[in-house]
Parts: C-alpha cells; sequence; structure tokens
C-alpha cells in the first residue's frame, strides 16, 4: 500500500451562506499524479486554496505528508510547490528575477534558478521581462517557480488553461515527466477529462463542491463501457423474449439494447435467441465515450 | 523569515517608479524653496535676518506633513499593487513564510523608503542653505535632521493605516482616495484638538513639546500595525 500525501477529512468552506465544497474526502497516493476534475465552479479552485492555506476551511481538517496543515503549515509548504489558477509574475522583472525573487524567500542555492528553467526548457529566455511572454511561457514559469523548492508535492490548478494544442502538449509531457524523474506527488485539476485522462493515474470528480467519484482512471474506464446491442430479424418479440428472461432492455431505433452483463449471460441470451427461432445479425458492445460518462456522472446520473 | 521576505521585496519594487517616487517628494520641496527663496532672495533675506536657517527650515517645514501623508499614501499602494497587479499574492502566501512577515517585510520597505526621502529632504535642505549663502558655521545640523524626521514619526499611525488599506484591498482606487482625503483633512484640523493624530505630524516639528507627539506618533503607529497584520494573517487570499 502506498503512503498517503493528501488527506481531507469533511472539509467544508461556506462562503457568504452557500457552500462552494462540502464534506470533501480527498485521498491521494505518494508518487501518482492525481486529476481533479470538475465542471467550472465545482470547487476545485477553492479546494486547492484550503490545501495551500490560502483561505481557512469553515470545518473539516487537511492533512498533508501525515500532518496537521493547520499546525504545521509553513513545514508542509516547504514539501509542496504550487500553480494556482491564471499564472502570477511581476511582469517588469525578468523570468530569472521572478525565480530570484521566489528564491530569496526559499533560501535554496541560486543554481536552482538554472535547474529549474531548464526542466521547463525556458533556458535562453531568462532575461527577458516576463510580460512579454506568451501565455504557455508563462504558465512555465510558473511552474518553474512551483519547482524552485525541489518540493515532493506540486500542486497545480487548471495549468493548461486558456493555452493552445502544443502548450497544452508541453505542459503535459512535462507533468507526467515529474513523479518518474523526480518522484514527486502531482495533484492536477482541470476542467477538461480528455486532458485528467491523459495525465492522472487516479482521479476524483467534484460536483457543488461534493466529491462524487474517486477512483483510478482504468476503473472509470471500465465503469464507462457502456451497453449491449443486439440486431434481430423479429426485435419486438424478441425483446418480449429476453425482457422475459430478466435483462432489461429496450428497443432503440428497432435494436435490442441491453445493460452491460457478463459474457456468460450474452451467450445464454443468444443461445435462447436462436433456439426460439430468431435470427440473430449484430451482437455489439458500444462503449460509450468517457466524456459521455463524465457528463452523466457530472448531471448527477451515476450512484 | 522577515529579512528574507524583504530581500525578495527590495528586489520587486525595480522599474516600479516608488525609487523616482522617493526622489521626487524631497527634491521637489527643496526645489520649490529654492525658487521661493531665489525669487524673493532680499526680502526674505531681510524678514530672517536673525536666523537665515530657521526661516528657510519654517519654509520647507511647512509643506513636509502633507508631501509625507501624498507619499505614504503612494508608496504603500505602489508596494502592495507589485502584489496585486498579476495576483502574485497567492503564489507568495503558498511559500512558506509566515504572513506576518510578508506584512512586516512590506511594512518595514514602505518605511526604508521614506527614511530615504527624509534623508534626502535633510540633504536637500542643507545644499539649499549652502547655495544661498546662508554660512556654514551657523548650520543647524538637528533642526535639520529633525525636519523631515519629527514629522515622519506623527505621521507613522497614517502610514500605517494606509499600508493596511492598500493591502487590504486590490482595487487601489479607495486607499488612494482615502489617503489624499486625509492629506487634504490634515491642512485644516489643525483647528482641531492637538489630539487629532493627523495633526502629530505639524505638532512634532513646531509644538513646545514637539516630543510628546513625536511619541504619541510612534506609539500609535505601532498599535497600528497590529490590527493590519492581524488582519492579514487571517484573511482569505483570492
Amino acid at each position: 500500500m502506498k503512503s498517503t500525501v493528501i488527506t481531507t477529512n469533511g472539509l467544508r468552506k461556506v462562503y457568504r451562506g452557500r457552500a462552494a465544497v462540502e464534506q470533501l474526502d480527498l485521498n491521494i497516493g505518494q508518487g501518482e499524479i492525481y486529476g481533479f476534475l470538475g465542471p467550472n465552479g465545482a470547487g476545485k479552485t477553492t479546494t486547492i486554496r484550503m490545501l495551500l492555506g490560502l483561505i481557512q476551511p469553515t470545518s473539516g481538517d487537511i492533512q498533508i505528508f501525515g500532518k496537521e496543515l493547520r499546525k504545521h503549515k509553513l513545514q508542509i509548504l516547504r514539501r509542496v510547490g504550487s500553480l494556482v489558477e491564471s499564472p502570477s509574475y511581476y511582469g517588469h522583472l525578468s523570468a530569472a528575477d521572478n525565480l530570484e525573487a521566489i528564491r530569496r524567500i526559499l533560501d535554496v542555492p541560486k543554481a536552482r534558478i538554472a535547474e529549474v528553467l531548464d526542466i521547463v526548457s525556458l533556458t535562453g529566455e531568462e532575461k527577458r521581462p516576463v510580460k512579454g511572454f506568451s501565455l504557455g511561457m508563462k504558465q512555465r514559469l510558473g511552474i518553474a517557480a512551483a519547482l524552485l523548492g525541489s518540493p515532493e508535492l506540486l500542486i497545480l490548478d487548471e495549468p493548461t488553461n486558456g493555452l493552445d494544442p502544443s502548450g497544452i502538449q508541453e505542459i503535459r509531457s512535462l507533468i507526467k515527466r515529474l513523479p518518474a524523474e523526480y518522484g514527486i506527488t502531482v495533484l492536477v485539476s482541470s476542467h477538461l477529462l480528455s486532458e485528467i485522462e491523459q495525465m492522472a493515474d487516479t482521479v476524483g470528480i467534484i460536483r457543488q463542491g461534493t466529491m462524487i467519484y474517486q477512483d483510478t482512471i482504468a476503473h472509470l474506464q471500465e465503469q464507462a463501457a457502456g451497453e449491449l446491442r443486439l440486431t434481430v430479424s423479429e426485435p419486438e418479440a424478441a425483446l418480449k423474449l429476453s425482457s422475459l428472461s430478466g435483462c432489461g432492455g429496450s428497443l432503440q431505433e428497432s435494436r435490442i439494447v441491453l445493460p452491460r452483463m457478463s459474457d456468460a449471460r450474452v451467450a445464454l441470451l443468444v443461445r435462447e435467441l436462436v433456439e426460439n427461432g430468431h435470427a440473430v445479425y449484430r451482437v455489439e458492445e458500444h462503449r460509450q465515450s468517457l466524456e459521455q460518462f463524465f457528463l452523466q456522472v457530472i448531471e448527477g446520473g451515476i450512484s | 523569515m522577515m529579512w528574507r521576505a524583504l530581500s525578495a521585496d527590495w528586489l520587486k519594487i525595480r522599474g516600479k517608479g516608488l525609487w523616482f517616487l522617493v526622489f521626487l517628494g524631497p527634491l521637489g520641496l527643496t526645489a520649490m524653496q529654492g525658487l521661493n527663496f531665489g525669487l524673493r532672495y532680499d526680502y526674505l533675506k531681510e524678514q530672517y535676518q536673525a536666523d537665515l536657517w530657521g526661516g528657510l527650515l519654517s519654509n520647507v517645514a511647512g509643506f513636509v506633513p502633507i508631501a509625507l501623508y501624498l507619499g505614504g499614501t503612494l508608496v504603500c499602494s505602489l508596494i502592495a499593487n507589485v502584489e496585486h497587479q498579476m495576483s502574485s499574492w497567492k503564489q507568495l502566501l503558498a511559500l512558506p513564510v509566515s504572513r506576518t512577515a510578508v506584512y512586516m517585510a512590506k511594512l518595514l520597505l514602505c518605511l526604508l523608503l521614506l527614511v530615504c526621502s527624509c534623508l534626502l529632504l535633510s540633504a536637500g535642505t542643507l545644499a539649499l542653505g549652502l547655495l544661498l549663502g546662508f554660512g556654514i558655521q551657523a548650520i543647524p545640523y538637528a533642526d535639520i535632521l529633525r525636519l523631515g524626521f519629527a514629522s515622519y514619526a506623527g505621521a507613522l499611525p497614517i502610514i500605517a493605516l494606509q499600508l493596511w488599506l492598500s493591502v487590504s484591498s486590490r482595487n487601489q482606487t479607495f486607499p488612494v482616495a482615502a489617503g489624499i482625503t486625509l492629506s487634504l483633512l490634515s491642512l485644516f484640523s489643525m483647528y482641531l484638538s492637538e489630539w487629532m493624530p493627523l495633526n502629530w505630524p505639524v505638532l512634532a516639528w513646531e509644538a513646545e513639546s514637539p516630543w510628546l507627539f513625536i511619541a504619541s506618533g510612534l506609539l500609535l503607529g505601532l498599535l497600528m500595525i497590529l490590527p493590519g497584520a492581524v488582519h492579514f494573517a487571517r484573511k482569505d487570499v483570492d
């Protein structure tokens, strides 16, 4: 069993009477990329701000590296790197000076600046004022700043938001390298499932401030696997039959649609159909796209 | 920890117009008196015959309180704005540094810059007096130093308040408007009680017992840091 890096218990944040985050239990294991997924306004950023001690939870507790955040905030933050929402930078300063301003607070060796610039491939651009950077470069500078203190945990809030496809690709491959090469645990949030699907090992889906799904990506993909579609000679008659068998199918566009079932069950069903004189033209498994499944989850259609 | 934050702040204010402001205030005041004494040299020399240096100092001193208020307001706002501008508070405060240290570093930076201004004012006034030929023997060194710093001590409560306001709100319109309003009010509040902190910069220079107002300014200034720092340490950062 991997040790956990972040655990939250009944985390709750109320803004002006409205709960932005409600009963949130996060569980993030060491060395994994955890995708924190949810539509805009679901409470991702609020949660992340609470994890970084930027805002106070209304109730509930947060443990990072097995320590209470409230009591050991600075100790914990020393081991955490973060990038929250829109990039923060000092536009009038060069990239190197931006990092230097942070380095002075972290008190790490100067050589670290060149190292992190190299990791995010900004070497050669460090002398330019950051206000002239593209959004992608600013975002990479933000990641460089997050990496400056050699963190064990990296918290990235919407790191690919607003980037063009090549920028997204760059950030994504950068994030995927981190656990493997540096042993960093990554929490990355996004409102795009495809993003998370391509990066994360584990996914937590949040809707209206509540965690509605938390498991591995592989398990999510499995669950998203959809339905069985049968094309037969006389669908209506066949439906009666299979309904009688207790599968609970329905008729859609003269095809029989059945929920997912085991292989043995499918075999049984087909044999029954054939034995009853139906011609079976097609047996298809229709896999719902993960995107559709995600929407279904978000809209509250999944238990 | 505060020194590390201060050293970072020192870097961040580069090219933000703060140093320009620090020089502009005292040099502007000196230049203004240069003009005043230059144009009416004979008249003023006759009027201040008994104490030429004293005359110069009292002319400069008339503008020091409002310059301190306006300068303090702008310095606080510019310092806070360095972080507000690109919403850097969230990045800064997610670093392993206590909020109190961050706040105190900002305050200290602001105070240091104003110290520079006060020193420049003394230097500028000294240079002006010599230029006007008021004589080397009679230079009142202590008064020249006191010129900026006495009023500075008296202005501390308002400066601490301004930093709190500027740091608290992202939009700098209100803090700056409040600062300017207070500066203008300070011109008229002399008719009110001596115990109005707004008057202390003036009284710290010219009252019969200036030390009382200097001490009050320092004390209330220190007290004003407290609510600002506590509020900053507790507030949610967006």
